[in-house]
């Protein structure tokens, strides 16, 4: 038996082992007892304690072994421990020292040595004990205490080189990527593929890069198209597209655990969590210098990109609290792996997070380390942050606030009730505004409520722009009543200038309440602004109707505004709003065209308002980080400054740093061009996401646990071309899309297929299946159905029951709405959505790297019976008819073209058209969207 | 049942064969290929990539055929599992853990806790439960007047009064019950089961979880989620009133359309898989819409109860008008002995849902009205559970099938300060095993003298975990899969079998 080594992902309770550098040590040599009078007692224990271990330990922890990669033979050794991170010795204090603990059996019921004959008695016991107390001598020559010279082997962390590609001379080599390539393909004796088709081309390309297939039209155009430029031209068109953005956006939300919802059993939402999704979106699109991103989303907030950090906080959290003292600092600690662990694997490729309660077992990565970098982020709390409003936004806001105007003025005369024509009131922010008029006072009364005692955070009164209904101007509040006992509702917060619940007013009467302002002076007013609560968490106890009454120079009242003009609350869908019978086709369709602007204008002003608050985490200065033993919060060890794994790098910090640099010399440290894992990394993913499987396979485990790289040379060219390229992912894109590697067909061949099945040498390009999101929004772009709006709050796949405890129903209805692309779909981790969900999808707990692929029976079911796809075979079906008529050989070929990207032949055209004759139109489209083709990057 | 006369099923057997007998064919070597893709062949010769020091054994899964059964690592005692899941905390004081003690301090304080903080805070005194405890079987076991007709079948049960959890929550306490861990996102008991295993009977789901009438648990889909396994490998959700999803035939489409649907979909898959031939993944594809439409024939016939005779539904309470709950509860307990009949793999049946309507209202969460609440729960959980336990036994199924009593975690020993319940205790509570493998009647470790913590014979969750593997014939530290730098495993670095327990 031996030490066990044990590892672990998250939690405390590891079983311990020996350990780990200790703060304490050196302090207590230097208050060492006298040297003259020990020295000679010293060499005399020192002897019997060394002929201790040669009997009972030097076997499994000496020179030639070391279980537990602890070695009792050398000085700095003992102080450094072995896999636990634990000391073995803490010089001057034998009982405490874990050693001691170990060889007395007070370890979690381990005992040293394990053979019950080579137990130490009691008398051995009490020598080491007092050996260490004395300063635990130990001379030479391996009394030195110094770490070794320590550097790292390991092929990832070595600079990286700049590689030449092989010179071989082929017709595939259309660039480097081919050399390195067609190397490997020779020495295994295999040929690669010839190109493949345009067709073929196109269609990857589209798949691969887009998630969305090519319209028939752009096949035949890019097919016709036989300048030496024509593939050229494609790739930069892909690249450019919008969609690009929203395709490559999810695969780094996957890596980086982005959900909207928290997680474990309350799983409750998270509506401003979507910046930082269009954040990634908007990085892709603009070509973001890879190192940049990186930075930004560690420390955005410092580099003018608040919303960046919602990278720290994307993972789940447990929002279930209690005054349990252990268990808060456990949840404590588990958000903070999550943190540190992400970041290990997503930015370096190494699994840190396996260091938390002991040494890594693989990798050159301590427990200190762990706790330094757990002392970068210990300041970062899961939360939203606001940020101000931008001047570029506020002018955005009031461009759409005409436009809105206007619409409303032009569909007016459609109104099945013309009295009511303004937005039902809501719960954020709603304007009266009025002839300017010249008052003293006004009351804003209300007169019923869409649930209890109405709730004011704040009624501002406006006077040429400026709120004049502020305290601090000298403006007067009295009520009709008010919410007794609490602090958080009060009469004096209805005009202290500070939004939100936490600074409001309730009455205390039920549905009703008025509020009187009196003005220090008469002033001229032309708009009120009111809600319930700025801040968006609440939407109860909302004025439904009221009346604001200003006081006239005859002393009396007249209502200037009420909510008698406005749609009812709650908000019937717009177009219920308006008459239709008596239009003609052509008004209708006009009139629809304008209200759906008119809803779109609205949710973008809602997108605007809303963007300053953000789920991107918020910041404090943290106390000392320490080393936590076994990695348990309530065995804490020695402080640890914020800093990086050693072996591989320093950070110039220290516990005094401010939270934000902190982060910020983190961001730098790993982004540095210095830092052969960052760019070896990416470029790795990069090419994953092109071919299906990295170049390393186990793309978030650069350490010694995880795969070599099959092309390493290749790797290393990707990395230096990435950072040669200013870090530029499209550039990189660029030349692995012209490689012939690329673009070589996927068609099997019977000889290559024996030696290499698995496409590890890229003989051919490996087709694979779609991932869920590019399987549904291909369907909704096939049907013409997709909804190309990029940004904004995402739309749900669930009905959500508002209990404490969260539940997502399915929808079992959908309108257009619901057919943007899922990169827009509202995240809800555990639940996954109730027909693609089963494709794969991640649910976010963790940074996945690289998805399954699974087939089964209920992807069958969905894809086959859902209501969503029969839905759009339906919608397939009248596209068809509306643009090819009633001939069904018409609607075959194009069917085709849409989904396939290619003509049917005879027998297909066939087949499909008395399919159709017996079956209909409808049924076909189904099993179109159903086949394995359509679903099939080729 | 596979047809072999209709046209796409005799595709279905020609391929299968094919993939099956011809090892040196391209199929074979494209589906080495995908095991390899899968990381399934990964680390065969490299023994220190894990933890334990042990090679993994990975499972052989024909991607055309992931439910396949496949052998254990070593001869099993039980072929298939039922889990009976309480959630909500069910108390161990007030069912299976006679402790005489707070009968004789009731109302006093619990010594040595009087600074006690436990989930929602103070405590008061002990407090004995509102049941009487008797002796039951001829084993004599104590057991709670809550349970009388589980207290029956103590000569079958194999107690362990000694599990100690990690957490006081419920949604991570659920966590580490069904997936080993107390986070979210890690591959659930049934998921790891049936990945390795494979099941009997193909034309049904693997692995089915019954959620409760009133709804899903604490910890929802998370507890029969796949996590970083293969999605093939998560628990399909269905209970007696609540078929799975998009399973039948939609109302617009019919019966004969359907299958010339089907049909006409093989046709051209197949014509597709003849520019690929050999591609694992196609072929997979195609035999996956055979196995949904066999299931869409199978599921609604297993889940059919009209056959089961009145004597059944009366043995099991599915009659009983007067508690609608239970009724609908004995359902799924009669749907869950019809599954596991038939060969399903792992059935995971809950009692107790999400909270609904205040805390301890739709669970076992007896906070602040431990009595009046439990006095819901008792009968609806006892008379069908027993009743489904009985008919396994009696249909001889419980020689090979383990049965698995379970819940997040205990309760304390005192009433909350201020409340009429008791608090979450994840220091020591009971579970227990029946059937396949497992010594019966007998007690397992053991709490301190009022419950509170377990002291004797400790048996972590890990344990639990592992003994349940191990009674599959699953070694618990070869089961592994390589996720994000580590063989993952069940009970992650830990785990003993719990041996003196078997028989």
């Amino acid at each position: 038996m031996r030490f066990l080594t044990t590892s672990c992902i998250a939690l405390a309770g590891c079983l311990g082992l020996l350990a780990s550098l200790p703060a304490p040590c050196t302090a207590a040599l230097q208050d060492g007892p006298d040297t003259a009078t020990v020295d000679s007692d010293a060499a005399q224990i020192e002897e019997r304690v060394r002929d201790l271990f040669t009997r009972k330990c030097f076997d499994c922890h000496g020179m030639d072994t070391q279980e537990s990669h602890l070695r009792l033979d050398r000085r700095r050794s003992m102080l450094q421990g072995g896999d636990s991170g634990e000391p073995a010795i803490v010089v001057g204090d034998g009982t405490n020292s874990h050693l001691v603990a170990l060889v007395q059996g007070k370890e979690a019921g381990r005992i040293m040595p394990p053979d019950e004959s080579g137990r130490l008695s009691n008398e051995e016991i009490n020598l080491l004990i007092a050996w260490i107390d004395a300063g635990a001598p130990w001379s030479s020559p391996n009394s030195e205490e110094q770490n070794d010279p320590t550097s790292p082997t390991h092929w990832s962390f070595q600079p990286l080189p700049n590689p030449t590609p092989p010179s071989i001379n082929h017709s595939f080599i259309a660039n480097p990527v081919d050399s390195f390539i067609l190397e490997k393909l020779n020495e295994q004796g295999i040929a690669p593929n010839p190109i493949a088709s345009k067709r073929v081309l196109i269609r990857r390309l589209y798949l691969d890069m887009l998630g969305i297939p090519p319209l028939p039209e752009e096949v035949l155009a890019f097919e016709q198209d036989h300048s030496p430029e024509a593939y050229t031209n494609l790739v930069e068109r892909v690249l450019q597209s919008p969609h690009y953005g929203e395709r490559w956006g999810q695969h780094w939300l996957d890596l980086v655990r982005f959900a909207e919802t928290n997680g474990f059993e309350t799983n409750r939402e998270r509506p401003n969590a979507w910046p930082y999704r269009d954040y990634v979106i908007r990085s892709f699109n603009d070509d973001k210098p890879y190192p940049q991103f990186v930075r930004e989303q560690l420390a955005g907030d410092a580099l003018g990109v608040p919303e960046a950090t919602g990278y720290l906080v994307a993972g789940p959290y447990d929002l279930v609290k209690s005054p349990d003292p252990a268990l808060t600092m456990m949840q404590r600690q588990n958000e903070l792996d999550d943190i540190v662990g992400t970041t290990s694997t997503v930015f370096l490729g190494l699994t840190v997070g396996c260091a938390r309660c002991h040494n890594h077992k693989f990798d050159p990565i301590r427990q200190t380390d762990y706790y330094a970098l757990q002392a970068i982020f210990a300041g970062v709390q899961h939360g939203e942050r606001k940020f101000p409003i931008s001047e570029s936004t506020l002018l955005e806001i009031n461009r759409i606030d005409e436009q809105i105007l206007l619409l409303r003025d032009r569909l007016k005369p459609y109104l099945k009730n013309p009295q009511r024509h303004r937005p039902a009131v809501n719960a954020k922010r709603n304007v009266e505004t009025f002839e300017p008029i010249k008052t003293t006072a006004l009351r804003f009364v209300i007169e019923g409520t869409n649930s209890g005692e109405p709730c004011l955070d704040e009624l501002e009164v406006y006077s040429q722009g400026t709120n004049i209904a502020l305290q601090s101007l000298g403006t007067v509040a009295t009520a009709s009543s008010s919410l007794p006992n609490y602090k958080i509702h009060r009469l004096e917060h209805i005009n202290d200038g500070r939004p939100g619940n936490n600074f409001s007013w309730i009455s205390n009467e039920n549905g009703k309440g008025w509020i009187q302002l009196d003005f220090p002076q008469a002033s001229l007013i032309d708009r009120v602004v009111w809600a319930r609560d700025r801040e968006g968490r609440f939407a109860d106890r909302i004025a439904t109707r009221y009346r604001v009454d200003v006081v006239c120079d005859s002393g009396e009242w007249r209502t200037i505004a009420s909510s008698e003009d406005r749609f009812p609350f709650p908000m019937p869908p717009s177009h219920e709003l308006y008459e239709w019978n008596h239009l003609s086709a052509e008004e209708s369709s006009l009139l629809r065209t304008s209200i759906d602007h008119l809803q779109s204008l609205a949710s973008d002003r809602e997108r605007l308002l809303n963007s300053q608050t953000v789920y991107a985490g918020t910041f404090e200065q943290p106390a000392p980080t320490h080393r936590l033993f076994r990695g348990e919060p309530t065995a804490r060890r020695e402080t640890v400054p914020p800093g990086t794994i050693a072996i591989l790098g320093k950070l110039h910090i220290d516990e005094n740093t401010p939270e934000r640099s902190r982060r910020l010399a983190l961001a730098e440290w790993i982004s540095s061009p210095e830092n052969p894992l960052m760019a070896r990394v990416i470029a790795n993913r990069i090419w994953q996401f092109h071919f299906g499987k990295g170049l390393v396979d186990t793309p978030n485990d650069f350490g010694k646990g995880g795969s070599e790289p099959s092309h390493p040379e290749l790797l290393d060219f990707l990395a230096m071309y990435l950072l040669e390229n200013n870090g530029s992912l499209k550039h990189l894109h660029r030349l692995i899309l012209h490689s012939s590697t690329y673009r070589q067909s996927s068609e099997v061949r019977t000889d290559a297929m024996k030696q290499d099945a698995g496409s590890r040498w890229l003989w051919r390009f490996p087709p694979r299946r779609l991932e869920a999101e590019a399987i549904r929004d291909s369907i909704l772009a096939v049907t013409s159905s997709l909804d190309r709006r990029m940004f904004g709050p995402g739309f749900s796949g669930f009905e959500v029951e508002l209990e404490n405890v969260r539940h997502y129903f399915p929808k079992t209805q959908y309108a257009s709405t619901d057919w943007r692309r899922m990169v827009y779909m509202t995240k809800v981790r555990m639940e996954k959505e109730s027909v693609f969900g089963a494709f794969d999808c991640p649910d976010s707990s963790i940074s996945v790297p690289k998805r399954n692929r699974s087939t089964t029976p209920l992807q069958a079911l969905n894809l086959f019976n859902s209501p969503f796809v029969l839905q759009q075979a339906e919608l397939f079906s009248q596209r068809l008819e509306r643009e090819c008529g009633s001939d069904s050989l018409v609607q075959v070929r194009r069917a085709y073209g849409l989904c396939m990207g290619r003509e049917p032949d005879a027998k297909e055209l066939q087949d499909a058209s008395q399919f159709i004759d017996t079956e209909g139109l409808p049924a076909f489209c189904r099993v179109l969207l159903n086949a394995n083709e359509f679903v099939f990057i080729p | 049942m596979t047809d072999p006369k209709l046209p796409w099923n005799a595709h279905l057997l020609q391929r299968r064969m094919f993939l099956e007998h011809s090892a040196t064919g391209l199929s074979g070597i494209a589906l080495t290929a995908l095991l390899a893709d899968q990381g399934l062949l990964r680390g065969q010769e490299s023994k220190d990539s894990t933890v334990s020091g042990k090679n993994p054994v990975r499972p052989e899964i024909d991607p055309s055929r992931p439910y396949a059964s496949r052998a254990p690592h070593f001869p099993a005692a039980a072929k298939r599992v039922l889990v009976i899941f309480c959630s909500g905390a069910c108390s161990h004081l007030d069912t299976f853990d006679y402790k005489p003690a707070l009968i004789q301090r009731n109302g006093e304080p619990l010594p040595g806790a009087d600074k006690l903080i436990t989930f929602q805070g103070e405590q008061g005194a002990v407090t004995q439960s509102p049941w009487k405890f008797r002796p039951r079987g001829e084993c004599g076991k104590m057991i709670s007047d809550l349970v009388p007709h589980l207290g029956s079948l103590a000569d079958d049960i194999c107690f362990l009064h000694s599990v100690r959890g990690k957490t006081n929550t419920h949604g991570p306490g659920e966590n580490f019950m069904s997936t080993g861990f107390t986070l979210d996102g890690f591959p659930s008991m049934g998921a790891w089961t049936t990945y390795a295993l494979g099941t009997e009977n193909e034309n049904l789901p693997a692995y089915v979880a019954i959620p409760d009438p009133r709804g899903t648990p604490q910890n929802s889909v998370n507890n029969w989620g796949p996590g970083f396994l293969p999605a093939a490998y998560q628990g399909t959700d269905f209970n007696a009133t609540k078929p799975i999803r998009y399973l039948t035939r939609p109302d617009s489409v019919s019966a004969q359309s359907d299958q010339r649907a089907r049909e006409y979909l093989n046709r051209i898959n197949e014509r597709m898989l003849e520019h690929y031939l050999g591609d694992s993944e196609l072929a997979a594809r195609i035999a996956s819409y055979e196995l949904a439409a066999s299931m869409q024939l199978s599921i609604p016939e297993v889940s059919d109860l009209a056959t089961e005779s009145a004597a059944t539904f009366a043995a099991y309470g599915a009659d009983d008008t007067s508690n609608p709950l239970k009724a609908s509860y004995a359902k799924n307990c009669i749907l869950a002995r019809r599954l596991l009949e038939k060969g399903v793999r792992f059935v995971q049946l809950f009692n107790g849902a999400y909270q609904t309507g205040g805390e301890g209202v739709s669970n076992w969460d007896g906070h602040k009205a431990l009595r009046e609440q439990y006095s819901l729960h008792g009968p609806v959980l006892d008379q069908p559970t027993a009743a489904l336990i009985k008919d396994l036994k009696q249909r001889g199924l419980l020689d090979d099938t383990l049965v698995v009593w379970c819940t997040e975690f205990g309760r304390m020993p005192t009433f909350q300060k201020g409340a009429s319940g008791r608090d979450h205790n994840p220091e020591g509570f009971t579970c227990w095993l029946a059937g396949a493998g497992v010594k019966a009647p007998f007690s397992f470790g053991a709490t301190d003298e009022f419950g509170y913590k377990a002291i004797e014979n400790i048996v972590t969750v890990y344990d639990f975990h592992a003994t349940i593997l191990h009674l599959l014939g699953l070694d618990h530290e070869r089961l592994t899969y390589y996720y994000n730098g580590l063989e993952r495993r069940l009970t992650d670095v830990h785990g003993h079998v719990i041996r003196d327990i078997l028989v």
